[in-house]
């Protein structure tokens, strides 16, 4: 006997009990051993705590099934495992919780013995078991990392986690809150290389195990968890983890470079975007990449403070857009990431209004982890529109990371105009922002737009601007009044003021 | 020594009859009341082998579905119908009558027979108790044959058996019985007394009468201790009916309602659990095997001190188990592994009480 013996409610979790069930007696013990018996009418010496294994157990309901608790309960026995899972009959079940004998039953009595045998008196064969048969299970196991911790985890029959360092989950079975705490809190910032596997015991009784995943990029742990201690399987998956981790590391290391392959291609492919028409070469690759250049565009650049893995992080960016229902995207840029939508037709005033609260609400997700700030542009048709409106989006995104107070967030739309002009006097993009903005009141008879540049020189003054253009006051005080219907602006606000102040400026009067 | 029963007597005598019938032997209600109206203000001698010198007796009594007697009721002529075949056959008159089996409704059956034809009682029976199975039967321990014998059913019908072993009896009964009404009255051969009584056990209905007179004398409210004690016997548990679980098995062509009572003892909360077939066979206390067969093993209503019968037990029911010395007769290595636990499929050693 080696350590501590498992105890009986441990080794009703383990994977090898697992067609074991309690018909009765509610004690818990530990087990010190397993003797296996053929029949019910066995006469047990001293059984020391063992567990008493029966292989036929026809009829649960008959006498000698409550003989049989007596002696055994007499013998010392932890307690008795009958063939067969029946339920006991009412004067058995008294009979086991009067003698505190916990009785199992199992529909394979001699491989649950079998196992209580081996955990309790030879762990070190449990142990080079398990790491046999993970080795010879991930050679066979094909390429990707979800499924070398499927493969783990059927080995041990346990949920294995493959966990960032605060916790969270990169792959397989996510962990529950509270284990993620108890796990972060136990586990160092910077692992020493090939350091002892760490166990944290959590409040429960449950059991995590945790093996450092070194390899480029940030590390990660190898996680198991096992519901209860069973010695042996403790002492044994630490071992098959180690075994794991540098699989589960090349496998990181793989999916490392093909991430950072398919940013590269997204990222030059864009580039040619975002540089006059696309040639015909250009648009294949990009319906190769499943991008749509037709339709309508919304660009959306996300700009991150402090180091950030871009590449790495890319599928944290789409997830997001995903999770608020946005099919967006996403291309690594710089220090951060261009992403667009594309709608098949124009959207509505109330859609462009929606779709930028959900860009918002993307924002908020990722600010959990990155420090994102996000500039988002105006609706633009076909090809070229995707330039444009990163381009407005990259604008915006420059004043948004300036300015708490929106929640580093702006969109070009209305209200954000004004501070978008000041930027964009500085950009290619300002002209026709200009005239679109000035669209309404141009070609309109009387020269709309030069009053309105008249007007705001010379401070508002409807007299000043009457004497300027040489017109009656009266007619200059109805051109202001159509201007501000027609653009459905108050000329009174000093940032729509100043925005049509701009735009007015760089548009040539007619 | 001679026994003679009144009127009087014949309430304690139902009750020893039923005790001795642990639990099984079939209701005893009904051959009481018909027992009562034969004797009447007349008197009943129990009579010694001494007292009938050279008397050829048959043991006789009723077989079959017992149960079925409240349905199928005697039509009043088969005792006689039976006597007479079997003399008729053996060629020699019966002037005498025992019975078959002590326990139950047959510890009362020859004394109707023995009113109704005018013939005098032996006391003494080929069990000293109730159990289910005719090679049961002292005379089939003991190697007497059986044979000739006469059955007789309600209608009238009746049929000669001879020449063949106990177990082939068995057969021909059960399938006699199975296709007419049910039961029938058995009469064994007209035997020489000394003979008879040889290989049978004696004085049981004197017993009986005992038995019932120190049940009489129960106060209700006494321990249940004091209540084994007053009838001679141990007590077991004193408690509520867990479980009753009834189940039938295929025996060798007879199906016999195999069952089991579970009662938790109120002070010591031990579980006993009892094993059945027709009668109480088994007790085990804890899980431990303290009484079986042939020793008696009598569950009472705590509040009347009725016996309840096998068939009549029910979950929930607050009952006293008390076990009684079985008779005599079968304590010997040789016979006693035909009424063991054994010989009815229960694989643990006889536990007895210690003979008083």
């Amino acid at each position: 006997m080696k350590g501590l013996p498992p105890s009986l409610a441990a080794m009703l979790t383990s994977p090898g009990w697992r067609g074991v069930v309690v018909l009765g007696g509610d004690a818990d013990r530990r087990l010190t051993g397993s003797v296996v018996v053929m029949e019910v009418s066995v006469h047990p010496e001293r059984m020391d705590g063992q567990l008493l294994v029966v292989l036929l157990a026809e009829d649960h309901t008959d006498w000698r099934i409550d003989a049989l608790i007596s002696r055994a309960s007499a013998a010392g026995a932890g307690a008795v495992l009958l063939a067969g899972v029946e339920p006991l009959g009412r004067g058995a079940q008294l009979l086991a919780e009067r003698l505190h004998l916990p009785v199992l039953g199992s529909p394979d009595p001699l491989a649950a013995h079998e196992h209580l045998r081996r955990v309790t008196t030879e762990p070190e064969v449990v142990r080079s078991d398990l790491v046999l048969r993970a080795v010879s299970a991930l050679r066979r196991a094909n390429g990707d990392l979800e499924s070398v911790l499927r493969t783990t985890a059927s080995v041990l029959e346990r949920p294995v986690t493959l966990a960032g360092a605060d916790g969270g989950t990169l792959a397989g079975e996510p962990l529950e809150a509270e284990d993620r705490a108890a796990l972060v809190g136990t586990l160092p910032r910077v692992p020493v290389g090939w350091a002892a596997p760490y166990r944290v015991d959590l409040p429960g009784g449950a059991v995590l195990i945790a093996v450092a995943v070194l390899g480029v990029g940030p590390v990660c742990w190898l996680v198991a968890r096992l519901p209860a201690v069973v010695p042996a399987e403790v002492a044994a998956v630490p071992e098959v983890l180690s075994v794991v981790a540098p699989a589960v590391g090349e496998r990181l290391a793989l999916r490392r470079l093909e991430l950072e392959r398919d940013a590269r291609q997204r990222t030059s492919l864009l580039g040619e975007l975002l540089h006059g028409e696309p040639s015909e070469a250009t648009r294949r690759r990009a319906v190769e990449v499943g991008w749509q250049l037709d339709g309508w565009h919304t660009g959306i650049r996300i700009g991150a403070d402090g180091q950030v893995d871009v590449a790495g992080r890319r599928a944290d960016v789409v997830e997001a857009f995903d999770a608020e229902g946005l099919r967006a995207v996403v291309v690594e840029q710089g220090d951060g990431w261009s992403a667009w939508i594309t709608a098949v037709s124009e959207p509505t005033a109330t859609a462009v209004q929606e779709q930028a609260a959900a860009i918002r609400r993307v924002q908020r997700r990722l600010v959990q982890t990155v420090d994102a700030y996000v500039g988002v542009g105006r609706v633009q048709p076909g090809p070229s529109g995707i330039a444009t409106s990163l381009a407005e989006a990259g604008d915006a995104s420059g004043l948004a990371r300036g300015r708490a107070e929106t929640g580093r967030f702006l969109h070009v739309d209305r209200l954000g105009l004004a501070q978008l002009l000041l930027a964009w006097t500085r950009t290619d993009t300002f002209q026709p922002a200009a005239q679109a903005l000035l669209a309404p009141i141009k070609g309109q008879p009387g020269d709309l737009v030069t009053t309105l540049a008249v007007y705001l020189d010379t401070e508002s003054s409807v007299a000043e601007t009457a004497a300027v253009l040489g017109i009656h006051r009266n007619t200059a005080a109805a051109r202001i009044t159509k201007i501000q219907h027609l653009l459905g602006v108050d000329l009174t606000n000093p940032d729509e003021r100043l925005a049509l102040h701009l735009a007015s400026r760089t548009t040539p009067a007619e | 020594m001679t026994v003679v029963i009144r009127e009087q007597d014949l309430e304690a005598l139902v009750v020893g009859v039923t005790l001795l019938g642990s639990g099984g032997g079939g209701d005893t209600g009904a051959f009481g009341r018909m027992l009562r109206r034969r004797l009447g203000a007349g008197e009943l001698v129990l009579r010694d082998a001494s007292d009938v010198p050279g008397a050829l007796v048959s043991p006789i009594g009723v077989v079959g579905a017992t149960s079925v007697l409240m349905e199928k009721l005697p039509s009043g002529g088969e005792f006689d119908t039976a006597v007479r075949a079997v003399s008729r056959w053996a060629g020699a008159d019966v002037t005498g009558l025992m019975s078959l089996e002590a326990g139950g409704l047959n510890g009362l059956t020859p004394l109707i027979a023995a009113l109704d034809l005018g013939l005098p009682v032996v006391d003494a029976d080929l069990m000293g108790r109730a159990m289910p199975r005719l090679d049961q039967f002292s005379w089939a321990v003991a190697g007497r044959s059986l044979t000739p014998c006469a059955l007789s059913d309600p209608s009238g019908q009746v049929i000669v058996v001879d020449n063949v072993d106990a177990g082939g009896l068995e057969r021909a009964v059960r399938s006699f019985v199975a296709h007419t009404g049910g039961w029938a009255v058995l009469a064994l051969a007209p035997t020489p007394v000394d003979a008879a009584v040889a290989d049978a056990v004696q004085g049981s209905l004197t017993r009986a009468l005992a038995l019932g007179r120190a049940h009489a004398g129960l106060e209700p409210g006494a321990t249940p201790a004091a209540l084994a004690d007053g009838l001679g016997g141990r007590l077991l548990a004193s408690g509520r009916v867990e479980e009753v679980a009834r189940h039938l098995i295929a025996d060798g062509g007879a199906a016999f309602g195999r069952g089991s009572v579970c009662v938790v003892d109120s002070s010591s909360r031990a579980v006993i659990r009892i094993e059945t077939e027709n009668e109480y066979l088994l007790a085990l206390v804890d899980g431990s095997p303290v009484v079986t067969t042939p020793d008696l093993l009598c569950v009472l209503d705590r509040r009347t001190l009725q016996p309840i019968a096998v068939d009549a037990i029910r979950t929930g029911d607050e009952v006293l188990v008390v076990a009684l010395p079985g008779p005599a007769w079968w304590r010997r290595g040789d016979r006693i592994t035909r009424v063991g636990p054994e010989a009815f499929g229960l694989a643990c050693e006889p536990q007895l009480l210690e003979a008083s």
